[in-house]
């Protein structure tokens, strides 16, 4: 076998690390390449609607318009902090109340986390269309409940109106992803030693005080981690406000990502339309080193390198 | 104290439960039931069910090539990324190399990069290799976070395996080669497994990079559902029944994984 032989030739020679250029080739195709595409575009005035627009360099017109010029894209971006700060918050408190909860008084605890599992396995896309059913005005099954608790009024359904959307949106999400949460809290807490938590007892420390002063110190990069990845999960939240609302109405949840996909793929224009994509990455790229930093690297070592091993 | 607070605790829990599972169940209802039913003022818990949506979209709307597409492109994106990236995590687990941890963030970062940001300029780049609506276009997209979670996940698997395993098969006369795919590989296949079928959910769910990549031939179940939805006379129960195809599998075979499932999706950073 020709692979095996050039597989063996290149771990015999020491020079294994030749076997990584196949995954970074397609990574410098796929995503390299692109990225910097892209880089290249935003300083373009590329469009695919107007056909004198092929692509001329315009240098940093299209920044100096993203930074004066386009009150809309500094709204999306400030309705994202708020629904990032919103969606990580209440998981983040929803679902490590729930894994203290199953911690300390559930036993027999795999029939829940399987159901537990189910809204977060599901494609956000379907996660979007169940609720679209759930809500609608006059037949949604949520919304028909709601109303006999008086939580909404007769006519008003909560996905065309432009106060009570966003909230809906982020409730939505938190039905997905505090699961998640509530997964890895509890396997963060299930990983603690047990000796300072007996410890604490032994001096008579209460159970709030054990919380505060043992289990959380002890979380804390766990809770770096979930917080950072739900974060940077929600920053570049797109398939289910897309089937939700598509942005709307007006524009009372569009999204970053969403006015992206506008400016690019329904106005066409692709030239300003990559110097809002450059954004998003930088925001995403910055929290993607804050995680690495935070979670992979302590004390100036890669955990990471270690984190599978026991 | 102690029991009203376990009682206390059962009560949220079954809570959490059920707001978890209700709006699924109700989906996996509406799939079966009649128009008359779905869409009655006040919600039908019980009905008879009928099996007419299934057909009627699968088969009389054509949505079956869509399934096809959706299992196409995520045993592909799936194969493709083992095939380059259990080698790359073996690399990272045993040898030591210049920039090595730099590298692996490199790796991180394409696992992370926001999709509306990359399917721009992909969008165009494939334009001009004209691979846009084909299944390839989509593969190669999925393998963008595809390839890095096996990199990360297997990094991990490898390096639980202890280094006096190698020296012992080297000392049987095993070439390096030899070692990893006959010794290596087959101690790793339960994190192999699971780390393969994570990477086919995340595939099978992902909707920007296939909704903009492909527009007809090529087009994924969860590119199909958008088109369902119209602002008058939406059928809901043909919407349902695809809603079912395009998510039952998934959570069975999350099922597969569960133990595996925290590990993933941390990037190998808590173990589940």
């Amino acid at each position: 076998m020709p692979m095996r032989r050039i597989l063996g030739g290149l771990l015999d020679r020491g020079v294994a690390p030749l076997l990584l250029i196949p995954s970074v080739v397609l990574l410098v195709f796929i995503l390299v390449g692109p990225f910097f595409y892209m880089v290249w575009t935003s300083f373009t005035d590329l469009s695919f609607a107007l056909p004198d627009r092929t692509g001329s360099f315009l240098g940093l017109d299209n920044y100096r318009r993203l930074m004066r010029d386009d009150p809309i894209f500094w709204g999306s971006f400030r309705l994202t902090l708020k629904f990032v700060i919103a969606v990580v918050s209440i998981e983040f408190v929803l679902g490590f109340a729930l894994a203290l909860l199953l911690f300390h008084f559930i036993e027999h605890r795999r029939l829940v986390l399987t159901a537990l599992m189910v809204p977060m396995m599901l494609a956000p896309v379907a996660v979007g269309l169940i609720w679209k059913l759930l809500l609608q005005g006059d037949f949604g099954m949520v919304s028909y409940y709601l109303r006999e608790v008086g939580l909404l009024d007769l006519r008003s359904a909560l996905l065309s109106n432009a106060g009570a959307v966003m909230p809906t949106v982020v409730a939505i999400d938190v039905w997905q992803w505090t699961p998640f949460v509530t997964l890895v809290m509890l396997a963060g807490l299930m990983s603690l030693p047990r000796e300072p938590t007996e410890a604490a007892i032994m001096d008579g420390a209460s159970a709030l005080q054990r919380f505060r002063d043992v289990t959380l110190p002890l979380l804390r990069p766990i809770i770096a981690l979930v917080l950072l990845l739900r974060g940077i999960d929600a920053f570049k939240e797109f398939d289910k406000v897309f089937i939700l609302t598509g942005g709307g109405p007006g524009t009372a949840t569009e999204l970053l990502s969403i006015y992206t996909y506008r400016v690019n793929f329904k106005s066409w224009d692709l030239g300003y339309g990559s110097t809002c994509a450059f954004m998003v990455y930088l925001v995403v790229l910055i929290l993607c080193a804050v995680f690495y930093k935070a979670v992979y690297w302590s004390e100036g070592r890669p955990t990471g390198a270690r984190a599978g091993a026991p | 104290m102690s029991r009203a607070w376990t009682a206390f605790a059962v009560a949220v829990i079954l809570a959490g439960v059920l707001i978890a599972l209700t709006p699924y169940v109700w989906i996996l209802m509406t799939s079966f039931k009649t128009r008359l039913d779905a869409l009655a003022d006040t919600p039908v818990w019980l009905f008879t069910p009928t099996f007419e949506h299934y057909p009627d979209v699968f088969l009389e709307k054509n949505y079956l090539p869509l399934v096809w597409n959706s299992v196409l492109v995520a045993t592909l994106s799936t194969a493709l990324s083992l095939a380059l990236g259990v080698p790359a995590a073996y690399v990272f687990a045993r040898h030591e190399f210049p920039a090595k941890e730099d590298l692996f963030f490199f790796f991180l970062t394409t696992r992370m990069a926001p999709p509306i940001s990359v399917v721009v300029p992909m969008f165009l780049l494939f334009t001009t290799f004209r691979i846009t609506d084909t299944p390839l276009a989509v593969i190669l997209a999925h393998s963008t976070f595809n390839l890095s979670l096996v990199v990360w996940m297997m990094r991990g698997f490898f390096a639980e395996i202890p280094r006096e395993i190698d020296e012992a098969a080297m000392m049987d006369g095993h070439s390096r080669a030899g070692m990893f795919v006959r010794i290596l590989v087959p101690l790793a296949a339960p994190g192999l497994a699971a780390t393969a079928v994570l990477c086919f959910i995340l595939s099978w769910n992902e909707f920007l990079y296939a909704f903009v990549l492909v527009a007809f031939e090529g087009r994924t179940l969860t590119v199909g559902i958008p088109g369902l939805i119209t602002p008058h006379g939406t059928l809901w129960g043909q919407v349902a029944a695809v809603a079912v195809v395009a998510t039952l599998p998934i959570i069975l075979f999350s099922l597969l994984v569960q133990r595996h499932l925290v590990r993933g999706l941390t990037f190998g950073a808590v173990k589940g």
